[in-house]
This record gives C-alpha cells, sequence and structure tokens, in this order.
C-alpha cells in the first residue's frame, strides 16, 4: 500500500498538523450524530487524510466512503479551537479523489458542475425549460422517488426563464455605492424572486445595481466535487468580470461562502474577500443605518433555518434575523447547532439516504414551532426544506420576507 | 473462523469492522498515544455486548470499550490487538424517575443530551466536564469524571446510583440501585473509576440534581496569581462553597480571548471564575462576601456577570481553554494532578520553574476550588527531543504535586499516561489489593489490560497467584 497525495490541491500538512484530537468537532457534526462513529467525524477524516499524508495509507475504497460520507456544512470549524480550515482539507482531498480514484461517473459529474454545465448558461436554460415543463405535467408525483423529490423542491418555473445578466438598476434613494450581483448559475432562472427581491431592497438603500456581464457559476458546487480544474476556471472567469468593482453581493449563500474564499482557487489581489459580501449582510446594516425601513410587528412567526455556508462557513447569525424583524416577523429558533438540513448542494442527490434522514430532522424542528412560514438564504436548503416540509409552508429567503413587507 | 467472522455471525457483516483505515483512526483517544486496534465494533443493546465480550474471550481478544473518544489519558487505546466496544450507539435515555430524581441511561449517552433532556423539569446531570457537549456517561464513569461544577456537587461516583454490567463470563449483573442504602459491599463504587478494567457498562443509574433557584457568576482579576491562590483558600476557610471555582492565568486568557472572546480581561495575572448557585438570597450575600475576600487579596476587579447570556460566554471561554491551546503549537500536554488548597501558591510556583528548567512554555487553567491543577504544556512533537522534554517535565510535576500532599489524577484517570507513577502514590501492598480486586472482576485480563496498574503490581508474596487463563 502507498499513500500520499499527488495533487497541488492536496491537504497541506500545516492544515492537518492544526489538529489536536480533541473531539470538541463531533457534537456538531451531523454524521458522526447520525452514526456515533469516529470514521464519519471531522477529527476520524483529518486522521485519515493524515495517514495518507504520512504514507500509512492509500486513496482507497474506505479513504474514498470516510470522505464522501461528509456534507462539508463546516459546522465543525465554528466550533474547532485549533482553527483547523476542515473545509479547505476537504476539498483538497476530494481533488486528490478525483485525481486517484477517476470514475467515468466522476468525469461527467465534474462536467456537469463546471463550465459545460452550470457554467454554460444554455445548458442551464434547457435543464430550466424541462423541469417547467416538468412541472407542468405534475411530474413530482410520477417520477421516481429522487427526481420527483427535487422537481417538487423547485419553487414553479417559467419555461423561458427572464435572466438579470447585463442589466443595470439606479438606486432609489440617495446614492451610497454600487453593488454588483452574483446571477449565479441557477439562482438566475430557478429563484429569479430573490434576484428580484435583492435589486429592489439593494436599491432602495441606496445602492446602484450591476449584474456585470461576462460572469458565471461560483464554482462552489465543482471545488465541493473535486474538479478542481472546473472550479478554477469558473473562479477566474468571474474575478476578471467583477474585478473593477467594491461591494460584491451574493444571495445564494453558498456562492457568497465560496465566493469569499477565491484564493484558493484563483488567487491573485489583496482584499478580494472584503469586498465580498452577503446581502443579509448588506441589508442588515443598511436597516441598522436607518436606510432602510422596519416595519411594526405583526406577530406571525418564521422559523429561522441557518444555511450551513451562512453560518458556518460565513459565521453570518444576526443578519436574517435582524431583517426578518425588520420585515414584522417575529424569529423562531428552530436548532441551537445549525445542524445541516441534508441538501449539501450534490449531496442530496449522490447521498440520498443520508440526505433525507437530515431532511426529515429540519422539517420536524420546523414543524416543531407554530412557524408556516421558513426564512432560508440558501437555494439548496430552501428546495430541501420545501420537498420534506410538503403543501402548507412557504420557504423563502429572509430578503423576499422583507422586499415584500417594504413594497 | 476469526474473530471478525465469528462477530459478524451475530452482528451482520457490515457491523465489524477491520479495514487498516478504520482501524487507523480509532487507534487515539484524546490523549497522545496511538495501539492497534483489531476490530472494531458499535453494538446496541446489552444482549449484544455479551456475545461480543463472549466471542472475544473465546479468541482470547482483549476488549477495550470506548466512548466518544475524547479520555486524555489513552484509556481507551490498546496495548495490544483488541477488540474495540465503541458504545456511542447504545445512547437511548430509557426510564426518568422524575419523582425520585434519577434516570436509566445507555453509557453511550452524550453528557450534555442528559441535561437538556431534563431541562424542562428544572433537573440537570450534575458532572460537567469540558467535553460535556460530546463526552459519554459511561466514558464519564470509567473515569470518575469531574468538571468545574463538581466543587460543590460532587464527581461522577457521587451521581451514579446504579450500574448494569457485562462481565467477564458474559453475564449481565446489576450493581446498586434504586434503593437509597443498598445492602452489601458497594461494588458500585468499584466499577466507578476503574476504567473499563472489571467489565462493559451497558446501562446507569444516575442520579438528578435540582436546578439551583438562583446563580450568579463573578469574575475577579488578580494582578498576582498567589493572590488569585490565597482568595480560593480564604473563600472556603470562610465557609462559602461556590458551585464552581477556576483559574486561569494571563497565558490561558489571551488565548482564550483569541478564540472565543469570552470578556476575560487580558492584563490580569490571574482570573478567577466563581459561580454561586442556591437560595437567592444566599447567593447574593456569598456573591458579595466573595468579592470583599477577593478585594482584601488585591483584586483588580471583581464583575458579576451582567446577565444569563454574559455567564454562558464565560463559561464557554473556560470550557473551550484546552483547546484554545491549539493556536500555540500542534501538540499539548495536559496534567490533572491534586493538591491541597493551602498549597496552591507553592505548586503553581514549582511547576513554572519545572517547565522553564525543561525549556517548556506553560499555562494554567483549573478547578481552584478542589485543588485539581490542569497546567498544559504546548508543544510541537515534530521537534525531536520535545516528546521526552515534555515527558520529563509532567513526571516531575506529578512527583511535585504528591510531594505536596496531593496526588495523580484529579478527573482524567490513570489509562496509559499515568500507570507508571501509580508507585508514587501507592505502596507495593496498596498495588497488590487493587490488583487482586480487579482479578476478582476479570481473573483472565480481558478488559483494558496493561491500563491502570504497573507491570508487577500484582506480588505474589501477598496472596495466591493469579489463576492461569
Amino acid at each position: 500500500m502507498t499513500g500520499g497525495w499527488v495533487t497541488r490541491d492536496a491537504p497541506t500538512p500545516e492544515e492537518l498538523a492544526a489538529c489536536i484530537h480533541c473531539g470538541l468537532c463531533l457534537p456538531g457534526c451531523p454524521t458522526y450524530r447520525l452514526t456515533g462513529e469516529e470514521t464519519a467525524s471531522p477529527r476520524g477524516r483529518l486522521s485519515a487524510m493524515s495517514a495518507v499524508a504520512d504514507g500509512i495509507a492509500a486513496v482507497d475504497e474506505t479513504f474514498e466512503e470516510m470522505m464522501s460520507f461528509c456534507l462539508q456544512c463546516r459546522a465543525c470549524e465554528v466550533a474547532c479551537p485549533s482553527l483547523v480550515p476542515f473545509g479547505r482539507a476537504m476539498e483538497g482531498a476530494r481533488v486528490e479523489l478525483a485525481a486517484q480514484r477517476p470514475s467515468p461517473t466522476r468525469r461527467a459529474r465534474g462536467r456537469l458542475l463546471g463550465r459545460r454545465g452550470l457554467g454554460s448558461r444554455p445548458a442551464v436554460a434547457l435543464v430550466t425549460m424541462l423541469a417547467a415543463i416538468g412541472q407542468r405535467l405534475r411530474a413530482p408525483r410520477w417520477l421516481p422517488g429522487r427526481l420527483g423529490g427535487a422537481l417538487g423542491g423547485l419553487r414553479p418555473l417559467p419555461v423561458r426563464a427572464p435572466s438579470t445578466l447585463s442589466d443595470t438598476w439606479e438606486p432609489l434613494a440617495a446614492r451610497v455605492g454600487t453593488a454588483a450581483l452574483l446571477a449565479g448559475c441557477v439562482m438566475d432562472p430557478w429563484f429569479a424572486g430573490v434576484h428580484t427581491a435583492s435589486i429592489a431592497v439593494l436599491r432602495r438603500a441606496g445602492y446602484r445595481v450591476e449584474v456585470p456581464a461576462g460572469q458565471t457559476c461560483c464554482g462552489a458546487l465543482a471545488a465541493h466535487d473535486g474538479a478542481a480544474d472546473e472550479a478554477r476556471a469558473l473562479a477566474a472567469t468571474n474575478r476578471q468580470a467583477f474585478a473593477g468593482y467594491d461591494l460584491i453581493v451574493a444571495d445564494s449563500a453558498g456562492c457568497g461562502a465560496h465566493l469569499k474564499e477565491y484564493e484558493s482557487w484563483a488567487p491573485g489581489g489583496e482584499g478580494w474577500a472584503d469586498r465580498v459580501r452577503d446581502i443579509t449582510e448588506v441589508v442588515a446594516e443598511a436597516i441598522a443605518d436607518g436606510r432602510l425601513p422596519t416595519q411594526p410587528e405583526t406577530g406571525t412567526p418564521v422559523a429561522m433555518q441557518d444555511p450551513c455556508h451562512l453560518r458556518h462557513a460565513q459565521r453570518i447569525i444576526e443578519p436574517p434575523r435582524a431583517i426578518v424583524h425588520a420585515a414584522g416577523y417575529t424569529p423562531v429558533e428552530i436548532d441551537p447547532l445549525a445542524m445541516c438540513c441534508g441538501a449539501a448542494g450534490v449531496y442530496s442527490v449522490l447521498r440520498p439516504e443520508t440526505s433525507a434522514e437530515l431532511g426529515g430532522r429540519k422539517a420536524a424542528q420546523v414543524t416543531a414551532t407554530s412557524a408556516r412560514i421558513v426564512a432560508s438564504a440558501n437555494p439548496g436548503c430552501e428546495m430541501q426544506l420545501r420537498s420534506h416540509l410538503g403543501p402548507g409552508y412557504r420557504v423563502a429567503h429572509p430578503v423576499e420576507l422583507f422586499a415584500e413587507a417594504i413594497e | 473462523m476469526s474473530l471478525a467472522d465469528d462477530l459478524a455471525a451475530f452482528l451482520g457483516p457490515g457491523r465489524v469492522k477491520t479495514d487498516p483505515l478504520e482501524r487507523h483512526v480509532y487507534a487515539r483517544d484524546g490523549g497522545l498515544r496511538t495501539g492497534p486496534v483489531e476490530v472494531i465494533v458499535h453494538p446496541r443493546t446489552t444482549a449484544e455486548v455479551v456475545e461480543i465480550v463472549r466471542t472475544a474471550r473465546n479468541h482470547g481478544s482483549p476488549v477495550v470499550a470506548r466512548g466518544a473518544g475524547t479520555g486524555l489519558a489513552s484509556g481507551a487505546v490498546p496495548t495490544g490487538p483488541a477488540v474495540l466496544v465503541v458504545l456511542t450507539r447504545m445512547d437511548e435515555i430509557h426510564e426518568v424517575d422524575e419523582a425520585s430524581r434519577t434516570a436509566w441511561v445507555g453509557p453511550g449517552l452524550i453528557n450534555l443530551e442528559l441535561s437538556q433532556h431534563i431541562a424542562p423539569l428544572g433537573l440537570h446531570y450534575a458532572p460537567d466536564p469540558s467535553s460535556q457537549s460530546i463526552c459519554t456517561i459511561g466514558g464519564n464513569v470509567a473515569t470518575n469524571a469531574g468538571g468545574p461544577h463538581c466543587l460543590a456537587d460532587g464527581t461522577t461516583v457521587a451521581h451514579v446510583l446504579g450500574i448494569e454490567l457485562v462481565t467477564v463470563d458474559g453475564e449481565v449483573v446489576m450493581l446498586g440501585g434504586a434503593a437509597p442504602d443498598p445492602i452489601g459491599l458497594d461494588l458500585r463504587g468499584v466499577v466507578v473509576g476503574s476504567e473499563g478494567t472489571v467489565g462493559v457498562v451497558t446501562r446507569v443509574l444516575v442520579r438528578l440534581t435540582e436546578d439551583a433557584p438562583a446563580t450568579r457568576t463573578l469574575l475577579l482579576a488578580f494582578g498576582d496569581t498567589a493572590d488569585a491562590a490565597a482568595t480560593v483558600s480564604d473563600t472556603v476557610a470562610a465557609g462559602v462553597i461556590p458551585a464552581a471555582l477556576e483559574m486561569m492565568d494571563r497565558v490561558m486568557v489571551g488565548l482564550i480571548e483569541n478564540w472565543i472572546h469570552a470578556g476575560f480581561p487580558t492584563d490580569a495575572a490571574g482570573v478567577l471564575l466563581a459561580e454561586l448557585a442556591g437560595h437567592p438570597a444566599a447567593v447574593e450575600a456569598e456573591a458579595e462576601m466573595l468579592s470583599n475576600i477577593a478585594k482584601a487579596n488585591g483584586a483588580l476587579s471583581a464583575r458579576l456577570a451582567a446577565d444569563a447570556d454574559e455567564a454562558a460566554r464565560w463559561w464557554k471561554g473556560r470550557k473551550g481553554a484546552f483547546g484554545a491551546v491549539a493556536q500555540r503549537a500542534p501538540d499539548y500536554y495536559l496534567h490533572d494532578t491534586v493538591v491541597p488548597r493551602s498549597r496552591l501558591v507553592d505548586i503553581l510556583g514549582r511547576v513554572h520553574e519545572i517547565a522553564e528548567r525543561h525549556d517548556l512554555e506553560v499555562m494554567n487553567v483549573f478547578h481552584a476550588g478542589d485543588g485539581n491543577l490542569h497546567p498544559l504544556m504546548p508543544f510541537d512533537a515534530a521537534e525531536p527531543g520535545t516528546l521526552e522534554r515534555v515527558q520529563a517535565a509532567a513526571d516531575e510535576i506529578v512527583t511535585a504535586s504528591v510531594e505536596a500532599g496531593g496526588t495523580l489524577s484529579g478527573e482524567h484517570g490513570i489509562g496509559l499516561e499515568k500507570r507508571d507513577l501509580m508507585s508514587l502514590v501507592f505502596s507495593p501492598v496498596d498495588l497488590d489489593a487493587q490488583a487482586r480486586l480487579r482479578e476478582a472482576f476479570d481473573p483472565v485480563g480481558l478488559f483494558n489490560p496493561d491500563k491502570v496498574l504497573p507491570a508487577g503490581s500484582r506480588c505474589f508474596d501477598y496472596g495466591r497467584p493469579a489463576p492461569a487463563q
């Protein structure tokens, strides 16, 4: 058995040595909590990565299973006193899997998540059209499990999706700056309502809003899956498209988290991460500044679902609550650990059982409250919640709730 | 048939792990050492544990029980190829008896989950080790775990009323129980703290503690750690027993602040965190007494937590202390000695002197109230010779603590870590008696062999020789 890494993205000795084996990461880890197994814990995964790095284990089937089981929710990073950059190390391990355990499926997946898939507007438009037709044929009712469930979590789609790309909007209040919005891959056609709300609220807060041409998918899903070349190409395209902007806004938590970490994928230029902000940060700040109005409380409860890549990866906790509160609602806490809902990007497709178990738990946390509205700032979580909660519940981005309230 | 095959015959093939990488991952707990794991199993019922014990014994394989793997004394690390019995799936809360304030729980139940489960009843489980968010009740029983709040309430042994144990013969026995004064020998007390050497605990009857009607949390800052130590002694001497009384030195506070931003004063040489719990009037009076004692000992400041949030933040900082050290170096050695409260000042000086002599950094965070020291030494094991210096310093610190009238371990257990220092505290006669007690439970050395008692503890001059296997 020969171990060792073969790519430049592999977990670094510094990343691995930072773990002191204390186990404080275990409580928040969804897969550890489901199984009680060390091999399904962040500490165990780091130990396995170290074994490979030290040449005492190979990137074999067992290693692949241990790494693939991880949701990359990064709850462990918040708990880690040694500040192990687990998300980065796991992305590196996934790149190693792609390099050392290539397969036709993995390659095909890499392409789907890369330039010719999510990074291609025609490809996304085609899929959108098919999904929209499927919705009209009531496909969620008769399609087999996984596909039907995924379709069931989507918002009603237009057959011909509009796009915000290349558009510019002037501020509706005293101008404070220009915000460049990340259109995203599926955000634009599938979650158009979130973009509409973000643009409206940003304009009210005094921003000129631009959606720069030449941008593409952020590449988060490619990076999480180890498709390094695709992730790098997409990141480079976006760095160029957003080069001239001081404020880059993402209204999908997963995209924003990844944009902030572009330094690992498309290095160059200091201060990039400080220029990227999640929409909830920008809006909450404008509310606090008095640039956006606060509505009187109606007492209507809204369950707060914390997307992992908002709360754990970006450490954004208060802003969505402040926004929901300013929209006149009462934010309701559902999970002190903010454990992953199981959507986790393509995980819900690759690991449907684990995903469904976590989705069911999350839905139960919502139904245990009196809230019938759930605020979630990430598209994947939104779809997961909608398909697990079923009819009778509304799942919306906090900024959408706010935009409606101030209309 | 191989051991793994025999285990798989009743557990099912997917539930017996033998892959080299999986064995590697399970080869270490929260401590520094690794050991050879042969097979890993995660039983779900007492019946499965019985079968595992019988099968392992038939194959002559030792049985090492493990919980969440947060122990610091390498107690769950085998010394030779062993069956690792991981009890995390036996995490049920079988029964809560609100009237008698007890609960039957599985050994794999997470300490904090128990407290969260019974919180609506106004009850909690008192022992609260720093790892309480993930460590298991079974692991707590094995090490007789303590925690900040054990000063007033006592350690695990004071909160375990009954134990269901799988013996070396694969029998299920009940030790202790719900009766307030069970007849016969207190074998329950033998199992608590036995570190997995007398059997596998499969159910635990725990005592539940009523939440205090009022708590006050005080943060006291001192310009000199000696003043902080004197405050601890004077407080207890004045008849005030805080629910918890914790000390941190300047280096420790700095690291904690870096990570958690708990709000500790970073300019003080020593900080005391005290919690007073009880009747509202008593708590107010005690808080004032404690403040006055601190001021009389030259405290720079004495601050009451403004609200529950601030108190929670302070406690989060305190409980994250060990981890915060990781920012300093990739490895750390955490001591766990105990000294009489009156000797705290002397021993802190000795600890610093020993560390300096071995060219090591040392920082302190500990249960000052019960004299349980936790000097921490961050180091990098990759640097040649460092581990040896750390070990040498550790042995000297333990020796100094014992000479000051203290002992080896407050709450982490002996495991492999302090096994060979046992003779500092126990005479050959003592060790032999302990070895014979262990033999009474486990004559064949099946359970966690080589742990706790140093080789040669069994002194044949004092009794009959060990029976042949």
